[in-house]
């Protein structure tokens, strides 16, 4: 029931993350979801997916883990630093 | 383009627990024990605030803030019963209270004129769980109105409370609750609960839950 509440803040350290970085664009926000969370997967992909296509991120994937244990955690994000391939 | 990988490796309830650290900080500081009270809705949580309020609201100089999803009806009712500020968190949809909206709840709450703080949250027995407010200790209120088997169902709620308010117990005569059931399948859950049981509108069993209110709120400050 709180799966919104959930991927706002997973939003928030995703912008607060990304933001120091020279980064154009984040691609995937990488989320692993303790299966004793209290967390219902799909209904939560369902409001991260959401929130991730909008601004600032515009259509990021949400790319979720599971594993044992009760910890929500972001992991890590996959941003476009807008360089020509190296 | 360049796709780079950022390590972030954070709790996603990192922040709320940072703030509720800080409320927790705070009101012991000033002395202030605080009771986070959860239940579903219509258990009687605001009921049993009301008549706390109007026999202990200035004796023990309750402050009150309580959490809503729409409206401030429940500050307003509280409002009327005593002359303190009830501070209203309209949650805008969010089904439980986090330590921000506390945080700021808070700024309201003169703490020096406060012994005691009640922090009424959303009625719902699943997400309130997961918060943690800063409060010394969750309150859950189960009516007898509801299925004996409410710990069983909602475990999670009922290991985090230290004290159950079972409510409604006038109307125990007319009901097939089974009192001693839901107590055993409370302490199944939590062998560590005290319990209260109470009508918050007979006034019945209220006698022993504003003892330990009395008991537990800060020492009048030396004049």
């Amino acid at each position: 029931m709180h799966e919104l509440s959930l991927a706002l803040e997973v939003c928030r350290i995703a912008e607060a993350s990304a933001a120091p970085h020279p980064a154009r664009a984040v691609r995937a926000v990488a989320v692993e979801v303790g299966k004793d969370a209290g967390i219902e997967l799909e209904n939560f992909r369902f409001c991260l997916e959401a929130l991730l296509s909008d601004v600032p991120f515009a259509g990021a994937r949400a790319e979720l883990t599971t594993l044992p244990g009760t910890d929500l955690r972001v992991t890590h994000l996959e941003v476009d630093d807008g360089r020509p391939d190296d | 383009m360049a796709v780079r990988t950022i390590d972030v490796r954070e709790r996603v309830m990192a922040r709320n627990d940072e703030l509720a650290a800080l409320v927790r900080q705070r009101l012991q500081a000033s002395g202030v024990p605080s009771f986070n009270l959860v239940s579903s809705p219509g258990s009687g949580k605001t009921s049993l605030l009301e008549r706390t309020l109007e026999v202990l609201g200035e004796e023990l100089g309750i402050a009150v803030m309580t959490g809503d999803v729409q409206t401030q009806n429940d500050a307003d009712r509280l409002a009327r019963r005593t002359e303190r500020l009830v501070q209203a968190v309209v949650t805008g949809g969010a089904c439980h209270l986090d330590a921000a909206q506390v945080t700021a709840a808070l700024e309201a709450i003169d703490l020096e004129r406060t012994r005691l703080l009640f922090i009424e949250n959303v009625g719902n027995l699943v997400c309130p769980a997961s918060w943690d407010l800063g409060e010394t200790a969750k309150i859950v209120v189960l009516s007898v109105t509801e299925g004996e088997d409410k710990p069983l169902k909602y475990p999670k709620m009922f290991r985090m409370a230290r004290y159950a308010v079972l409510n409604k117990i006038d109307l125990l005569p007319h009901l097939d609750f089974d009192l001693d059931l839901a107590v055993r399948y409370a302490r199944e859950i939590n062998p560590e609960l005290r319990f209260f049981f109470t009508s918050a509108r007979s006034g019945e069993g209220l006698d022993e839950w504003f003892q330990f209110l009395r008991a537990e709120a800060r020492a009048p400050a030396h004049r």
